[in-house]
Protein backbone atom coordinates (compact mmCIF):
# COMPACT_ATOMS: atom_id res chain seq x y z
CA UNK A 1 0.00 0.00 0.00
CA UNK A 2 1.25 3.52 -0.74
CA UNK A 3 1.99 5.12 2.35
CA UNK A 4 1.34 9.26 2.94
CA UNK A 5 4.92 9.29 2.87
CA UNK A 6 5.43 7.91 -0.52
CA UNK A 7 2.78 10.38 -2.34
CA UNK A 8 4.34 13.40 -0.54
CA UNK A 9 7.90 12.36 -2.18
CA UNK A 10 6.28 11.50 -5.50
CA UNK A 11 4.51 15.06 -5.69
CA UNK A 12 7.90 16.63 -4.70
CA UNK A 13 9.91 14.94 -7.51
CA UNK A 14 7.08 15.19 -10.53
CA UNK A 15 5.67 18.54 -9.75
CA UNK A 16 8.75 20.46 -7.76
CA UNK A 17 12.00 19.14 -9.50
CA UNK A 18 13.12 17.22 -6.20
CA UNK A 19 15.60 14.51 -6.85
CA UNK A 20 14.09 11.19 -5.43
CA UNK A 21 17.75 10.54 -4.31
CA UNK A 22 17.80 13.88 -1.80
CA UNK A 23 14.12 13.11 -0.18
CA UNK A 24 15.27 11.30 2.93
CA UNK A 25 12.72 11.07 6.45
CA UNK A 26 15.41 13.76 7.95
CA UNK A 27 15.64 15.93 5.06
CA UNK A 28 14.14 19.43 5.48
CA UNK A 29 11.81 21.22 2.92
CA UNK A 30 14.78 24.12 3.07
CA UNK A 31 17.52 21.32 2.26
CA UNK A 32 15.21 20.78 -0.74
CA UNK A 33 15.05 24.15 -1.44
CA UNK A 34 11.82 24.84 -1.18
CA UNK A 35 11.85 28.08 0.80
CA UNK A 36 8.11 29.72 2.24
CA UNK A 37 7.16 31.08 -1.16
CA UNK A 38 7.33 27.55 -2.91
CA UNK A 39 6.31 25.90 0.23
CA UNK A 40 2.30 27.53 -0.60
CA UNK A 41 2.36 26.13 -3.82
CA UNK A 42 3.36 22.51 -2.26
CA UNK A 43 -0.17 23.14 -0.03
CA UNK A 44 -1.72 23.98 -3.17
CA UNK A 45 -0.39 20.85 -4.65
CA UNK A 46 -1.45 18.67 -1.65
CA UNK A 47 -4.69 19.83 -1.60
CA UNK A 48 -5.23 18.93 -5.24
CA UNK A 49 -3.73 15.66 -4.27
CA UNK A 50 -5.00 14.67 -1.18
CA UNK A 51 -7.99 16.61 -1.12
CA UNK A 52 -7.45 18.14 2.32
CA UNK A 53 -7.10 22.01 2.90
CA UNK A 54 -3.35 22.78 4.58
CA UNK A 55 -3.16 26.27 6.00
CA UNK A 56 -0.63 28.81 4.26
CA UNK A 57 1.44 28.18 7.22
CA UNK A 58 1.43 25.00 8.07
CA UNK A 59 4.39 23.90 6.58
CA UNK A 60 7.09 25.50 7.05
CA UNK A 61 11.15 24.97 5.44
CA UNK A 62 12.17 23.80 9.09
CA UNK A 63 9.85 20.53 8.38
CA UNK A 64 11.04 17.37 7.90
CA UNK A 65 9.77 14.88 5.34
CA UNK A 66 8.54 12.93 8.78
CA UNK A 67 7.40 15.66 10.24
CA UNK A 68 5.29 17.14 7.27
CA UNK A 69 3.80 13.62 6.93
CA UNK A 70 2.50 14.43 10.49
CA UNK A 71 1.30 17.61 9.89
CA UNK A 72 -1.35 15.87 6.73
CA UNK A 73 -1.70 13.15 9.05
CA UNK A 74 -3.34 15.54 11.78
CA UNK A 75 -5.13 17.36 8.71
CA UNK A 76 -7.39 13.89 8.15
CA UNK A 77 -4.70 12.28 5.15
CA UNK A 78 -4.44 8.33 6.08
CA UNK A 79 -3.05 6.85 2.78
CA UNK B 1 22.88 75.59 -25.40
CA UNK B 2 25.02 73.85 -28.00
CA UNK B 3 25.45 70.41 -27.93
CA UNK B 4 28.28 68.94 -25.86
CA UNK B 5 31.24 67.45 -27.80
CA UNK B 6 31.48 63.71 -28.95
CA UNK B 7 33.65 61.70 -25.99
CA UNK B 8 35.95 59.48 -26.83
CA UNK B 9 34.78 56.41 -28.88
CA UNK B 10 34.33 53.25 -26.67
CA UNK B 11 33.82 49.82 -28.44
CA UNK B 12 32.30 47.16 -26.15
CA UNK B 13 33.48 43.66 -26.77
CA UNK B 14 31.12 41.33 -27.75
CA UNK B 15 32.84 37.73 -26.84
CA UNK B 16 29.46 35.71 -26.36
CA UNK B 17 25.89 35.42 -27.61
CA UNK B 18 23.02 33.55 -26.48
CA UNK B 19 20.02 32.66 -28.37
CA UNK B 20 16.14 31.56 -27.81
CA UNK B 21 13.90 32.65 -30.45
CA UNK B 22 11.24 31.45 -33.09
CA UNK B 23 14.44 30.80 -35.44
CA UNK B 24 15.63 28.02 -32.85
CA UNK B 25 17.60 27.48 -29.66
CA UNK B 26 21.43 28.53 -29.85
CA UNK B 27 23.37 30.52 -31.98
CA UNK B 28 23.49 27.88 -34.45
CA UNK B 29 20.55 27.18 -35.56
CA UNK B 30 19.56 30.68 -35.48
CA UNK B 31 21.69 31.79 -37.82
CA UNK B 32 20.88 28.91 -40.14
CA UNK B 33 17.47 29.84 -39.62
CA UNK B 34 17.60 33.17 -40.77
CA UNK B 35 20.16 33.41 -43.49
CA UNK B 36 17.11 30.62 -45.19
CA UNK B 37 15.09 33.68 -45.43
CA UNK B 38 12.06 30.94 -44.28
CA UNK B 39 9.03 32.59 -42.02
CA UNK B 40 9.33 30.88 -38.52
CA UNK B 41 5.26 32.01 -38.37
CA UNK B 42 2.51 29.31 -38.01
CA UNK B 43 -1.31 29.00 -36.38
CA UNK B 44 -0.92 28.61 -32.61
CA UNK B 45 -2.86 26.60 -30.99
CA UNK B 46 -3.04 28.98 -27.74
CA UNK B 47 -4.86 31.61 -29.88
CA UNK B 48 -7.35 29.40 -31.55
CA UNK B 49 -10.48 31.30 -31.63
CA UNK B 50 -9.13 34.90 -31.72
CA UNK B 51 -9.19 37.26 -34.33
CA UNK B 52 -5.23 36.29 -34.49
CA UNK B 53 -4.44 32.83 -34.02
CA UNK B 54 -0.84 32.60 -35.22
CA UNK B 55 2.85 33.53 -33.98
CA UNK B 56 5.99 32.95 -34.13
CA UNK B 57 7.01 30.60 -31.58
CA UNK B 58 10.30 28.91 -29.81
CA UNK B 59 9.98 25.80 -31.49
CA UNK B 60 10.33 23.01 -28.90
CA UNK B 61 11.43 25.05 -25.67
CA UNK B 62 11.18 22.32 -22.82
CA UNK B 63 12.22 23.93 -19.82
CA UNK B 64 12.36 21.08 -17.81
CA UNK B 65 14.53 19.50 -19.71
CA UNK B 66 16.86 22.66 -20.74
CA UNK B 67 16.92 23.85 -16.92
CA UNK B 68 15.64 20.84 -14.67
CA UNK B 69 11.98 21.29 -13.03
CA UNK B 70 13.80 22.08 -9.90
CA UNK B 71 14.63 25.43 -11.00
CA UNK B 72 11.95 25.77 -14.17
CA UNK B 73 8.53 25.22 -12.12
CA UNK B 74 9.48 29.23 -10.56
CA UNK B 75 10.15 30.87 -13.55
CA UNK B 76 7.86 32.60 -15.78
CA UNK B 77 8.44 31.39 -19.44
CA UNK B 78 10.03 34.54 -20.06
CA UNK B 79 12.88 34.53 -17.51
CA UNK B 80 13.03 30.64 -18.71
CA UNK B 81 14.41 32.11 -21.62
CA UNK B 82 16.79 34.67 -20.46
CA UNK B 83 18.17 31.98 -18.28
CA UNK B 84 18.57 29.51 -21.06
CA UNK B 85 19.96 32.45 -23.49
CA UNK B 86 22.51 33.71 -20.65
CA UNK B 87 23.60 30.37 -20.18
CA UNK B 88 24.57 29.54 -23.95
CA UNK B 89 25.91 33.39 -23.88
CA UNK B 90 28.66 32.49 -21.07
CA UNK B 91 29.73 29.35 -22.25
CA UNK B 92 30.46 31.06 -25.38
CA UNK B 93 32.15 33.12 -23.89
CA UNK B 94 34.10 30.79 -22.50
CA UNK B 95 32.88 31.92 -18.78
CA UNK B 96 30.67 28.68 -18.74
CA UNK B 97 32.14 28.14 -14.83
CA UNK B 98 33.00 24.52 -13.40
CA UNK B 99 35.38 24.48 -10.77
CA UNK B 100 33.50 23.73 -7.38
CA UNK B 101 36.17 26.10 -5.27
CA UNK B 102 37.01 29.55 -4.77
CA UNK B 103 35.89 32.54 -6.82
CA UNK B 104 32.76 33.90 -7.49
CA UNK B 105 29.43 31.24 -6.68
CA UNK B 106 25.84 31.25 -8.74
CA UNK B 107 23.21 29.13 -6.93
CA UNK B 108 23.89 26.97 -9.69
CA UNK B 109 27.51 26.14 -7.93
CA UNK B 110 29.51 26.89 -10.81
CA UNK B 111 32.14 28.88 -9.96
CA UNK B 112 34.42 32.00 -12.63
CA UNK B 113 37.70 32.90 -11.65
CA UNK B 114 37.84 35.08 -14.84
CA UNK B 115 35.41 37.66 -13.42
CA UNK B 116 35.29 39.98 -10.36
CA UNK B 117 31.42 39.16 -9.77
CA UNK B 118 30.89 42.96 -8.30
CA UNK B 119 31.50 43.79 -11.25
CA UNK B 120 29.56 42.10 -13.21
CA UNK B 121 25.93 43.30 -14.61
CA UNK B 122 22.58 41.94 -15.79
CA UNK B 123 21.24 44.60 -18.32
CA UNK B 124 18.14 43.20 -19.84
CA UNK B 125 15.07 44.82 -21.84
CA UNK B 126 11.71 43.34 -21.77
CA UNK B 127 8.44 45.09 -22.24
CA UNK B 128 5.73 43.27 -20.92
CA UNK B 129 7.52 40.75 -18.42
CA UNK B 130 5.65 37.89 -16.86
CA UNK B 131 2.62 38.16 -18.72
CA UNK B 132 1.57 34.45 -19.03
CA UNK B 133 2.00 33.68 -15.14
CA UNK B 134 -0.46 37.06 -14.67
CA UNK B 135 -3.10 35.88 -16.72
CA UNK B 136 -3.10 32.35 -15.56
CA UNK B 137 -3.29 33.04 -12.09
CA UNK B 138 -5.83 36.06 -12.40
CA UNK B 139 -7.87 33.13 -14.32
CA UNK B 140 -7.46 31.32 -10.83
CA UNK B 141 -8.30 34.30 -8.59
CA UNK B 142 -11.45 34.92 -10.15
CA UNK B 143 -12.67 31.04 -11.16
CA UNK B 144 -11.41 29.46 -7.67
CA UNK B 145 -10.42 32.38 -5.50
CA UNK B 146 -7.56 34.04 -3.76
CA UNK B 147 -6.17 31.09 -1.62
CA UNK B 148 -5.67 29.33 -4.95
CA UNK B 149 -3.07 32.41 -6.20
CA UNK B 150 0.48 30.91 -6.18
CA UNK B 151 2.82 32.65 -3.92
CA UNK B 152 5.10 33.24 -7.09
CA UNK B 153 2.79 35.29 -8.75
CA UNK B 154 4.85 38.71 -8.25
CA UNK B 155 8.40 36.91 -8.30
CA UNK B 156 7.03 35.17 -11.97
CA UNK B 157 5.33 38.88 -13.03
CA UNK B 158 7.70 41.34 -12.24
CA UNK B 159 9.51 42.82 -14.94
CA UNK B 160 13.18 43.41 -13.31
CA UNK B 161 12.77 39.89 -12.51
CA UNK B 162 13.90 38.60 -15.74
CA UNK B 163 17.19 40.32 -15.29
CA UNK B 164 17.30 39.13 -11.33
CA UNK B 165 16.88 35.66 -11.91
CA UNK B 166 19.75 35.45 -14.99
CA UNK B 167 22.03 37.04 -12.00
CA UNK B 168 21.24 34.43 -9.51
CA UNK B 169 21.15 31.59 -11.69
CA UNK B 170 25.25 32.55 -12.86
CA UNK B 171 26.56 34.58 -9.84
CA UNK B 172 26.72 38.27 -11.36
CA UNK B 173 26.99 40.60 -8.45
CA UNK B 174 27.45 44.27 -10.14
CA UNK B 175 24.73 46.46 -11.22
CA UNK B 176 21.22 44.80 -12.19
CA UNK B 177 18.04 45.88 -13.81
CA UNK B 178 15.43 45.87 -16.99
CA UNK B 179 15.11 48.54 -19.46
CA UNK B 180 11.48 49.32 -20.78
CA UNK B 181 11.07 50.88 -23.55
CA UNK B 182 8.88 48.69 -25.91
CA UNK B 183 9.45 47.50 -28.85
CA UNK B 184 13.42 48.83 -27.93
CA UNK B 185 14.03 47.53 -24.81
CA UNK B 186 16.48 44.36 -26.05
CA UNK B 187 18.47 47.79 -27.75
CA UNK B 188 18.27 50.54 -25.09
CA UNK B 189 19.32 47.29 -22.68
CA UNK B 190 22.47 46.62 -25.30
CA UNK B 191 23.34 50.47 -25.55
CA UNK B 192 22.31 51.14 -21.45
CA UNK B 193 24.91 47.86 -20.53
CA UNK B 194 28.11 49.63 -23.05
CA UNK B 195 27.57 52.51 -20.90
CA UNK B 196 28.10 50.63 -17.82
CA UNK B 197 31.40 49.45 -19.16
CA UNK B 198 32.46 52.80 -20.96
CA UNK B 199 32.24 54.37 -17.32
CA UNK B 200 34.07 51.82 -15.79
CA UNK B 201 31.17 50.30 -13.38
CA UNK B 202 31.74 46.53 -14.82
CA UNK B 203 34.17 45.01 -16.46
CA UNK B 204 30.98 42.63 -17.92
CA UNK B 205 27.65 43.41 -18.41
CA UNK B 206 25.00 40.63 -20.27
CA UNK B 207 23.30 42.54 -21.75
CA UNK B 208 19.88 41.63 -23.97
CA UNK B 209 16.18 41.14 -23.86
CA UNK B 210 13.74 38.51 -23.09
CA UNK B 211 9.52 38.50 -24.10
CA UNK B 212 6.96 35.51 -23.74
CA UNK B 213 3.84 37.34 -24.01
CA UNK B 214 2.33 35.33 -27.04
CA UNK B 215 -1.09 34.91 -25.15
CA UNK B 216 -4.53 35.36 -25.55
CA UNK B 217 -4.68 38.97 -23.52
CA UNK B 218 -1.39 40.45 -24.69
CA UNK B 219 -2.42 39.18 -28.41
CA UNK B 220 -5.80 40.21 -28.54
CA UNK B 221 -4.70 44.00 -27.45
CA UNK B 222 -2.30 44.47 -30.11
CA UNK B 223 -4.89 42.86 -32.78
CA UNK B 224 -7.67 45.31 -31.07
CA UNK B 225 -4.72 48.42 -32.06
CA UNK B 226 -4.34 46.89 -35.42
CA UNK B 227 -1.04 46.63 -34.96
CA UNK B 228 -1.04 43.00 -36.35
CA UNK B 229 -1.24 41.29 -39.97
CA UNK B 230 -4.79 39.47 -40.47
CA UNK B 231 -3.08 37.28 -43.12
CA UNK B 232 -5.08 33.88 -41.44
CA UNK B 233 -5.03 32.16 -44.64
CA UNK B 234 -1.15 32.29 -45.04
CA UNK B 235 0.65 32.94 -41.53
CA UNK B 236 3.99 31.97 -43.20
CA UNK B 237 3.53 35.18 -45.62
CA UNK B 238 2.36 37.36 -42.78
CA UNK B 239 5.25 39.03 -42.13
CA UNK B 240 7.14 40.72 -44.43
CA UNK B 241 8.91 43.94 -44.10
CA UNK B 242 9.40 46.38 -46.43
CA UNK B 243 6.93 43.97 -49.31
CA UNK B 244 4.02 46.20 -50.86
CA UNK B 245 1.66 44.08 -49.42
CA UNK B 246 2.36 43.77 -45.80
CA UNK B 247 -0.71 44.77 -43.23
CA UNK B 248 0.97 44.64 -39.77
CA UNK B 249 3.24 42.51 -37.96
CA UNK B 250 3.28 38.92 -36.10
CA UNK B 251 3.43 38.16 -32.61
CA UNK B 252 6.66 36.39 -31.28
CA UNK B 253 8.57 35.38 -28.35
CA UNK B 254 12.39 34.97 -27.96
CA UNK B 255 15.11 36.21 -25.49
CA UNK B 256 18.60 36.90 -26.26
CA UNK B 257 21.74 37.58 -24.12
CA UNK B 258 24.97 39.20 -25.25
CA UNK B 259 28.10 39.01 -23.55
CA UNK B 260 29.70 42.66 -23.39
CA UNK B 261 33.01 43.29 -21.95
CA UNK B 262 35.46 46.14 -21.87
CA UNK B 263 37.85 45.58 -24.57
CA UNK B 264 40.80 45.35 -21.88
CA UNK B 265 39.31 42.74 -19.78
CA UNK B 266 38.81 40.00 -22.94
CA UNK B 267 42.16 41.15 -24.08
CA UNK B 268 43.49 40.43 -20.65
CA UNK B 269 41.50 36.79 -20.43
CA UNK B 270 42.18 36.21 -23.92
CA UNK B 271 38.92 36.17 -24.96
CA UNK B 272 37.57 35.88 -28.91
CA UNK B 273 35.93 38.65 -30.04
CA UNK B 274 33.32 38.44 -32.28
CA UNK B 275 32.78 42.32 -33.17
CA UNK B 276 31.87 45.23 -30.79
CA UNK B 277 29.00 47.24 -29.88
CA UNK B 278 30.58 50.75 -30.59
CA UNK B 279 27.41 52.84 -30.97
CA UNK B 280 24.80 54.21 -29.14
CA UNK B 281 21.86 56.61 -29.73
CA UNK B 282 18.15 57.11 -28.50
CA UNK B 283 15.22 59.69 -28.79
CA UNK B 284 11.90 59.81 -28.01
CA UNK B 285 9.29 61.16 -31.06
CA UNK B 286 7.35 63.01 -28.08
CA UNK B 287 4.15 62.88 -30.47
CA UNK B 288 1.95 59.59 -30.21
CA UNK B 289 0.98 56.34 -27.98
CA UNK B 290 1.33 54.39 -30.83
CA UNK B 291 1.32 55.88 -34.25
CA UNK B 292 5.28 57.30 -34.81
CA UNK B 293 6.19 60.51 -36.10
CA UNK B 294 5.24 60.33 -39.67
CA UNK B 295 8.39 62.31 -40.55
CA UNK B 296 10.78 60.54 -39.18
CA UNK B 297 12.60 63.37 -37.32
CA UNK B 298 13.20 61.62 -33.81
CA UNK B 299 14.36 58.35 -35.46
CA UNK B 300 16.79 59.86 -38.08
CA UNK B 301 18.30 61.98 -34.93
CA UNK B 302 18.89 58.27 -33.03
CA UNK B 303 20.58 56.97 -35.94
CA UNK B 304 22.96 59.94 -36.58
CA UNK B 305 23.27 59.90 -32.91
CA UNK B 306 24.85 56.33 -32.61
CA UNK B 307 27.08 57.27 -35.81
CA UNK B 308 28.36 59.89 -34.02
CA UNK B 309 28.68 58.00 -30.93
CA UNK B 310 30.72 55.29 -33.02
CA UNK B 311 32.87 57.84 -34.11
CA UNK B 312 32.05 56.53 -38.18
CA UNK B 313 30.85 58.23 -41.66
CA UNK B 314 27.62 56.96 -42.55
CA UNK B 315 29.84 55.63 -45.76
CA UNK B 316 30.96 52.97 -43.30
CA UNK B 317 27.80 51.68 -42.71
CA UNK B 318 27.28 48.55 -45.30
CA UNK B 319 24.43 46.61 -43.30
CA UNK B 320 21.20 47.53 -41.41
CA UNK B 321 18.86 45.55 -39.66
CA UNK B 322 16.18 47.44 -39.82
CA UNK B 323 13.07 47.28 -36.98
CA UNK B 324 11.07 46.74 -40.09
CA UNK B 325 7.92 45.52 -38.43
CA UNK B 326 5.77 44.31 -41.54
CA UNK B 327 3.22 47.42 -40.62
CA UNK B 328 2.83 50.19 -42.73
CA UNK B 329 3.67 52.79 -41.52
CA UNK B 330 7.23 51.82 -39.99
CA UNK B 331 8.61 50.35 -42.45
CA UNK B 332 7.36 53.53 -44.90
CA UNK B 333 9.09 55.90 -42.38
CA UNK B 334 12.15 53.29 -41.46
CA UNK B 335 12.44 53.14 -45.27
CA UNK B 336 12.86 56.90 -46.13
CA UNK B 337 15.14 57.55 -42.35
CA UNK B 338 17.57 55.18 -43.96
CA UNK B 339 17.78 56.35 -46.90
CA UNK B 340 17.95 59.79 -45.60
CA UNK B 341 20.75 58.98 -43.85
CA UNK B 342 22.78 55.89 -45.18
CA UNK B 343 21.86 56.77 -49.00
CA UNK B 344 21.85 53.85 -51.24
CA UNK B 345 24.51 51.67 -50.28
CA UNK B 346 23.92 49.67 -47.70
CA UNK B 347 21.82 46.38 -47.65
CA UNK B 348 19.01 46.47 -44.98
CA UNK B 349 17.52 43.37 -43.61
CA UNK B 350 14.68 42.60 -41.97
CA UNK B 351 14.89 39.53 -40.30
CA UNK B 352 11.53 39.69 -38.84
CA UNK B 353 10.30 38.70 -41.78
CA UNK B 354 11.95 34.97 -40.34
CA UNK B 355 10.84 35.13 -36.63
CA UNK B 356 8.18 37.50 -36.21
CA UNK B 357 8.20 40.90 -33.59
CA UNK B 358 9.34 39.51 -30.39
CA UNK B 359 8.37 42.83 -29.03
CA UNK B 360 11.15 43.81 -25.79
CA UNK B 361 12.87 41.29 -26.90
CA UNK B 362 13.32 42.40 -30.74
CA UNK B 363 15.84 44.64 -30.45
CA UNK B 364 18.34 41.73 -28.78
CA UNK B 365 17.76 38.83 -30.56
CA UNK B 366 18.82 41.60 -33.90
CA UNK B 367 21.77 42.76 -32.00
CA UNK B 368 23.31 39.48 -32.03
CA UNK B 369 22.41 38.66 -35.56
CA UNK B 370 24.07 42.18 -36.19
CA UNK B 371 26.57 40.86 -34.67
CA UNK B 372 26.57 37.64 -36.51
CA UNK B 373 26.71 39.33 -39.64
CA UNK B 374 29.07 41.32 -39.22
CA UNK B 375 31.31 38.60 -38.46
CA UNK B 376 30.54 36.19 -40.70
CA UNK B 377 30.26 38.77 -43.43
CA UNK B 378 26.65 37.59 -44.42
CA UNK B 379 23.56 40.02 -44.33
CA UNK B 380 20.82 37.72 -44.65
CA UNK B 381 17.41 37.85 -46.58
CA UNK B 382 14.22 39.30 -45.55
CA UNK B 383 11.65 36.68 -45.80
CA UNK B 384 8.67 37.07 -48.02
CA UNK B 385 9.72 40.61 -49.54
CA UNK B 386 8.57 39.60 -53.07
CA UNK B 387 7.19 42.86 -54.32
CA UNK B 388 9.37 45.76 -52.68
CA UNK B 389 7.16 48.53 -51.55
CA UNK B 390 8.09 51.18 -54.27
CA UNK B 391 8.04 54.15 -51.79
CA UNK B 392 10.71 52.66 -49.67
CA UNK B 393 13.77 53.81 -51.36
CA UNK B 394 16.59 51.76 -49.97
CA UNK B 395 18.69 48.06 -50.83
CA UNK B 396 16.37 45.86 -49.35
CA UNK B 397 18.36 42.24 -48.94
CA UNK B 398 15.34 39.56 -50.54
CA UNK B 399 15.20 35.96 -51.46
CA UNK B 400 19.08 35.47 -50.28
CA UNK B 401 21.70 36.18 -47.81
CA UNK B 402 24.36 38.42 -49.35
CA UNK B 403 28.38 38.23 -48.96
CA UNK B 404 29.68 40.83 -48.50
CA UNK B 405 32.56 42.69 -45.91
CA UNK B 406 30.64 44.58 -43.46
CA UNK B 407 33.04 46.64 -40.78
CA UNK B 408 29.89 48.69 -39.80
CA UNK B 409 26.12 47.88 -39.21
CA UNK B 410 22.99 49.16 -37.83
CA UNK B 411 20.77 47.87 -36.02
CA UNK B 412 17.53 49.88 -35.04
CA UNK B 413 14.71 49.73 -32.61
CA UNK B 414 11.72 51.96 -32.52
CA UNK B 415 9.07 51.51 -29.62
CA UNK B 416 5.74 52.09 -29.02
CA UNK B 417 5.57 55.41 -27.16
CA UNK B 418 8.05 57.26 -29.74
CA UNK B 419 11.23 55.51 -27.50
CA UNK B 420 13.88 54.95 -30.30
CA UNK B 421 17.37 53.09 -30.10
CA UNK B 422 20.16 52.64 -32.53
CA UNK B 423 23.26 50.52 -32.04
CA UNK B 424 26.25 50.10 -34.47
CA UNK B 425 28.44 47.21 -34.60
CA UNK B 426 31.70 47.28 -36.00
CA UNK B 427 33.62 44.36 -36.94
CA UNK B 428 37.17 43.39 -34.91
Amino acid sequence: MTTVYERLSDLLVTKFGVSATEIEPDATFEELELDSLALVEVAMAVQEEFGVDIGDSELTPKHTMTSAVEVLTANGVSV
Amino acid sequence: MTAPAARPGFAAAVTGLGLVSPAGIGVAENWARICSGVSTAARDPALAGLSVDFSCRVPGFDADALLGRRRAWRLDRVAQFAVVAAREALADAGLAGTDPEGGARGDTGEVRPEWDDARVGVVLGSGIGGAGTWEEQHRRLLDQGPRQVSALLIPMLAVNMIAGYVAMDCGARGPNFVTSTACASGTTAIGVARELLRSGACDIVLAGGAEACVIPSIVTGFSQMGALSRRADDPAGASRPFDAGRDGFVAAEAAAVLVLERPEHAAARGARVRAYVSGYGASADAHHATAPDPGGRSVERAMRAALLDAGITPEAVAHVNAHGTSTPLNDDIEGKVIHRVLGDAPAVTSTKGVTGHALGAAGAIEAAYTVLAVENSIAPPTANLDSQDPDIPVDVVAKEARNLRIPAAVSNSFGFGGQNAVLVVTAT
